[in-house]
């Protein structure tokens, strides 16, 4: 209220108030009418269709910012993100700029599912990428089948996501659980013994990457001792390592992963059970071991990427994450944001070679694509398999570097395998791709 | 399998969940009002102890290298009395906040508490960032010991010593000083107590302070055990939830009582059914509130008779 006018004085009403009130009203009903007529509600915004602007390409990205992948979630965001600058900068994808619309998937599949929903129908994503668990990456490649949204599964490993669960829209970035025991369970059956024990996590990756571990081990002469399941989001793993001390194996063969294993390596080594056998991590993410002491990142374990690995343009890269995102917590890139960016990048590279968003067409660039080793900045050349879409990539085994060259070269890469020598020979028999004439015809 | 160290493995992890409860227990018990941020103060001593330890006083590299050249067990000791002082001294804002919801439908103090738990477990996302923290210890409670034949982390057995000391410390001030018996007096006849000419008010920013002191300390003592992350309230929170409902609401030794038995529960189906070690709980939790709703040691309600 105006502060110089008394509080009960009605103000009387100006000559000419009616009239201009008239018009005032009558103004803006055409606006309203104009307006809605020109927005919608339609399908497709007008706005576009009649601006000199080229309507924004959205990718949706869905990621998790909370819940046990959280820090993996963060990571695969900023590769895309990366890559998606990089596009912009050269003028977008088919003179369209590209537009990232991120949405947290909570670590959950439900949450997945919404996401996805909301992404497709309310936000018109041209595409979805991103994912750390198996089961929220599985909830979210049923929604995208079924609408023909092409989703990329960045970082879930499941051997499911490339097997029994594959779609024809979805197209699985890392290596999985069987490439990975592939790559280190014969090497340590010799040279740790033949007695293990399994420490699985309790769902869908945990579950199929242990069975491949098992049937490896197996298969070279070794034996499960006993498998313990751990229930998602254990904080206290003291009866485990209890049960471990009186078992006795040779070697202890993880998967677990997120917060969970965090929360394990803190109380392997406070226990120095560390030293009382060896540690075989299936596949190792960067920002679940990044900022962990020396003494914490012990045993043997898989992962796709590192970032000082010696090949060319490596270091060009780290510069790049570098420049892009200067003082954020994790310094470097690891394999999860290196996922997230490769992935992102093939992606945007595909629809600009098909010159089209159309689902179809995108989905046959991307079958059966080949990408250098010099151009993924890995050892081995990669491609991404057509029966089950799963990009068939380098597998390196490390541990932890007590000779570091500075204070986050924590990795010594141990081995570093060929896709070939690696590859998931269960995957094929189980996938089963929609054909293409099932698969709805999708365009943005 | 011998089943002594399991035993002592649940007695060990039941008194970390009492140590984990006794904040959230005091802020219901006393004042009625379920702290839904009780997990998210819980992150916040650890990382409070975290910067006590740790601080980043990179401006001032004469203080820095002053204050660090301190022996570790110096800072851990300023860190187990700083931190819940800090943390407790936020919580006399949250409470002002809280203020406005007394009298009102509990819904209004569960919206805010919650709230407030998003906020600040955002706000350590964003001043710490969200990768993995960990908390320098000395040396004579890190690593491991042998007990019989039985490895046992030192870390642990120290926080098990810690939480029966602040167990009992909590029992003494609460039965053996006037200001536990004004408190006990506010929880059961406020209207009397005012009568009395004791300031209500003061007395429940002081119970919610020293509720949410007691939750920073049971985040710095748990801090090497579950590791040091924005999220890691939702780990603390639902077990103490689950804990101070079976022991009883408002009760001390209810909530002792019902942590050493959760403790026992999980702990041996960790080594027995290990699948069922989070679900555990729960069960346990379905069963006692079925036959006994108030809990093991909760006062009868007058719908009881």
């Amino acid at each position: 209220m105006n502060a110089d006018r008394p509080a009960n004085t009605r103000l009387a009403a100006p000559a000419t108030a009616r009239p201009a009130r008239r018009r005032f009203v009558s103004a803006m009903a055409t606006a309203l009418a104009g307006g809605g007529a020109f927005f919608g509600p339609w399908a497709t915004n007008r706005v576009w269709a009649q601006s000199a602007a080229p309507k924004p390409l959205v990718i949706g990205l869905t990621m998790d910012a909370s819940g046990q992948y959280a820090a993996s979630g963060g990571e695969e965001r900023l590769g895309a993100m990366m890559a998606i600058k990089e596009f912009n900068d050269k003028g977008g994808v088919l003179g369209r700029p590209v537009e990232a619309l991120h949405m947290d998937t909570e670590t959950t599949p439900a949450t997945g599912s919404r996401v996805a929903e909301r992404m497709i129908n309310r936000n018109e994503a041209a595409f979805l990428i991103g994912a750390v668990h198996s089961g929220v990456a599985n909830a979210i490649s049923q929604v995208a089948q079924k609408y023909g949204c092409i989703f990329l599964n960045t970082n879930s490993s499941s051997p499911t996501e490339s097997g029994k669960d594959c779609h024809r829209t979805k197209f699985v970035w890392d290596g999985n659980g069987s490439n990975f025991a592939q790559a280190a369970v014969k090497n340590a059956v010799r040279s740790a013994g033949k007695d293990w024990v399994l420490l699985t996590n309790d769902y869908v990756w945990g579950h199929n990457t242990s069975k491949a571990t098992r049937a490896i081990l197996e298969a070279s002469g070794g034996r499960v001792m006993e498998e313990l399941l751990v229930p998602q989001n254990t904080r206290d793993f003291s009866a485990y390592l209890l049960k471990l001390q009186q078992i006795k194996p040779q070697a202890v063969a993880t998967a677990i992963g997120g917060d969970d294993i965090k929360a394990l390596r803190q109380q392997v080594v406070q226990l120095g059970l560390h030293k009382r056998a060896a540690w075989i991590n299936n596949q190792q993410d960067w920002p679940d071991v990044y900022g962990l002491g020396p003494e914490q990142i012990f045993g043997v374990f898989g992962t796709t990427w590192y970032y000082r690995l010696d090949l060319p343009g490596v270091k060009e890269f780290v510069a790049a994450y570098q420049k892009q995102f200067p003082g954020m917590a994790i310094a470097v890139p690891g394999n999860v944001f290196h996922n997230g960016y490769m992935a992102t990048r093939e992606l945007l590279r595909c629809v600009q070679e098909a010159g089209t968003t159309n689902n179809l067409a995108v989905i046959r660039k991307l079958e059966g694509r080949r990408m250098t080793a010099r151009d993924r900045l890995q050892h081995h050349d990669a491609w991404i398999d057509p029966a089950t879409h799963q990009c068939q990539q380098t597998i390196y085994m490390a541990t932890y570097n007590d000779a570091p060259a500075e204070r986050t070269d924590i990795f010594r890469i141990l081995t570093q395998s060929d896709p070939k020598e690696v590859m998931d020979a269960d995957a094929p028999k189980a996938c089963k791709l929609e054909s293409f004439e099932a698969t709805p015809s999708y365009e943005r | 399998m011998n089943l002594v160290p399991h035993l002592f493995n649940g007695l060990t992890l039941g008194l970390l969940f009492a140590l984990v409860a006794l904040g959230f227990m005091l802020i219901v018990g006393v004042m009625e009002t379920i702290n839904l941020a009780h997990g998210a103060l819980f992150a916040l001593g650890m990382y409070a102890a975290l910067v006590v330890m740790v601080p980043p006083l990179g401006a001032f590299p004469a203080w820095s290298a002053a204050y660090l050249a301190l022996p570790v067990g110096t800072r851990y000791a300023l860190a187990l009395f700083l931190a819940p002082l800090l943390v407790g001294l936020f919580g006399l804002v949250l409470e002002a906040c809280l203020r406005r919801t007394y009298g009102r439908d509990p819904l209004y103090g569960l919206l805010l508490t919650f709230g407030a738990a998003l906020v600040i477990e955002e706000a350590i996302r964003l001043v710490w960032g969200s990768t993995e923290k960990q908390l320098p210890l000395p040396e004579a409670i890190s690593g491991a010991m042998l007990l019989g034949d039985l490895i046992y982390s030192r870390y642990r057995l120290f926080a098990c010593g810690f939480a029966l000391l602040a167990i009992a410390a909590l029992w003494v001030f609460l039965e053996k000083t006037p200001y536990g018996a004004i408190i006990k007096a506010g929880a059961h006849d406020s209207e009397m107590v005012r009568a009395l000419g004791i300031n209500l008010a003061r007395l429940r920013s002081a119970v919610f302070a020293l509720g949410v002191a007691l939750a920073a300390l049971a985040g710095v003592v748990m801090a090497p055990i579950w590791g040091i992350r924005p999220q890691v309230g939702v780990d603390a929170v639902v077990p103490a939830f689950l804990v101070i409902v079976l022991g009883g609401v408002g009760s001390l030794w209810g909530a002792v009582a019902a942590g050493l038995l959760v403790g026992m529960v999980v702990g041996l189906a960790g080594a027995f059914a290990s699948e069922w070690s989070m679900l555990s709980m729960y069960l346990l939790f379905i069963a006692v509130v079925t036959f006994r709703a108030r809990g093991l040691f909760g006062r009868k309600s007058v719908l009881d008779h």
